[in-house]
């Protein structure tokens, strides 16, 4: 198969010389077009530089100074990193991205996905509590209570849970064989130990960024 | 374009291996390079003012053949190219948006059905398709594994089809080139299903051209 190939590739080659001697053009090159230079003015260059280094500074002082924790979600993995120091590295398990349509709603459903972009730590939980949101139900097939104490279940979330926003958490799971896929309505879950490590690391304002 | 220029634009394609070793060895920047500060200097200021604000943003480094995941100056994900190719590099210069992230197919949970549902995972996205931006760009990923022969083979057929349908409308229209300026990304099948994934609606995309 590869001198297939070899033979393949050296025959495209020697036609298209044959068709250039054969046209009399001139070899056209490849398109390298690039940036133009201009001429090196030492003030100028130097004014450049000095933006440049000033601009370098401006973006170094957006990067999170504190620790900061980061989502990768298409790999399910939760570091916290300090500047280039990784600090923590764990296993998570993130958004399905499956959709479940809203009874009684055409063209409405809800999207299991761990929303994307930069988000901050709003709050820290301990021993929190599930307060079942009505998807919970329908997915199983079961009808919405109407009484909210039906909607409470205890001990699924561990020990910590860490808001930061629009109902989505960082908290713990009775399911960790299933940590290192995409298997959660959009909260991200972790081991027990992992999750008691975020927490302690963890204050409110921390910046999370999930991609 | 004549005949030949395009047929040498299909030679070149054989040869990304070369192209990306190539442009590889090049150092990232040299401040005493004029054009290469400049080009710096200008993604930097566009670079700032995105990182400014809360969102995650593409850097696509064509000088160092690779697609950065941004978020507040940080690097959060890297991306090795293949090989690039675009109709102009002039047009490049601004900060884009991402009308849409490529379309993915989502599973319906069936409640009546109690069996574990599959989740979506990298293995879900696609590996070659377009992406369309304000100001106007469209970016074409294409992808391959040189592990995968056929697969290979289907990249370089359909990267020729392109430059032969891009020759016909050549002919046929007044303007050399077309309307929207174009970018061709190509990289390996994990790379660009990972692109995909990564990928929001109104995401800010940032390129560095090259220069001598």
């Amino acid at each position: 198969m590869k001198q297939a190939m070899r033979a393949l590739y050296l025959g495209v080659i020697v036609l298209l010389l044959l068709l250039t001697l054969a046209q009399g053009n001139e070899i056209p090159l490849p398109d390298t077009s690039t940036v133009p230079s201009k001429p090196a003015d030492p003030a100028a260059l130097r004014q450049l530089q000095s933006r440049y280094h000033s601009l370098s500074k401006q973006l170094a002082q957006l990067m999170p100074a504190q620790p900061y924790i980061l989502v990768d979600t298409a790999r399910n993995h939760l570091y916290i990193r300090h500047r280039d120091r990784v600090m923590l590295d764990a296993l998570a398990s993130t958004g399905s991205g499956t959709m479940l349509d809203k009874p009684g709603e055409t063209q409405s459903q809800w999207i299991f996905d761990t929303p994307r972009g930069e988000f901050f730590v709003q709050s820290k939980l301990t021993n929190p509590v599930w307060v079942k949101p009505d998807w919970a139900f329908i997915e199983e097939g079961l009808a919405v209570p109407k009484n909210q104490a039906d909607r409470i279940e205890p001990g699924v979330l561990g020990e910590y849970a860490l808001g930061f926003g629009k109902g989505y958490f960082i908290h713990g799971t009775l399911y960790t064989r299933l940590l290192g896929k995409n298997v959660t309505h959009g909260c991200i879950r972790l081991n027990d130990e992992d999750l008691k490590s975020v927490y302690r690391l963890a204050k409110v304002g921390t910046p999370i960024i999930i991609f | 374009m004549t005949l030949t220029s395009i047929l040498y634009s299909l030679i070149l394609t054989l040869v990304p291996v070369t192209w990306a070793l190539e442009s590889s060895s090049r150092p990232l920047m040299d401040v005493t390079d004029p054009a290469a500060l400049q080009e710096a200097t200008r993604v930097l200021a566009e670079e700032v003012k995105v990182a400014a604000r809360p969102q995650t943003y593409v850097l696509i480094d064509l000088a160092a053949n690779t697609i950065l995941l941004k978020g507040r100056g940080v690097e959060l994900h890297r991306i090795p190219v293949k090989n690039w190719a675009t109709s102009d590099q002039g047009e490049l210069a601004t900060t884009f948006r991402l009308r849409e992230r490529p379309p993915v197919t989502r599973r319906k949970i069936d409640p009546s059905i109690s069996s574990e549902r599959d989740p979506i995972s990298l293995a879900d996205m696609p590996t070659a398709y377009s992406l369309r931006f304000t100001p106007a760009l469209m970016i074409t990923i294409d992808s391959y594994d040189h592990a995968n022969v056929w697969g290979m083979v289907a990249h370089f057929m359909s990267q020729w089809w392109r430059l032969i349908i891009k020759w016909w409308h050549a002919l046929w229209t007044e303007a050399g080139s077309s309307a929207t300026p174009e970018l061709d990304l190509t990289m390996s099948v994990d790379d660009a299903q990972s692109l995909a994934w990564m990928l929001t609606d109104g995401m800010p995309v940032l390129i560095r051209r090259p220069t001598q």
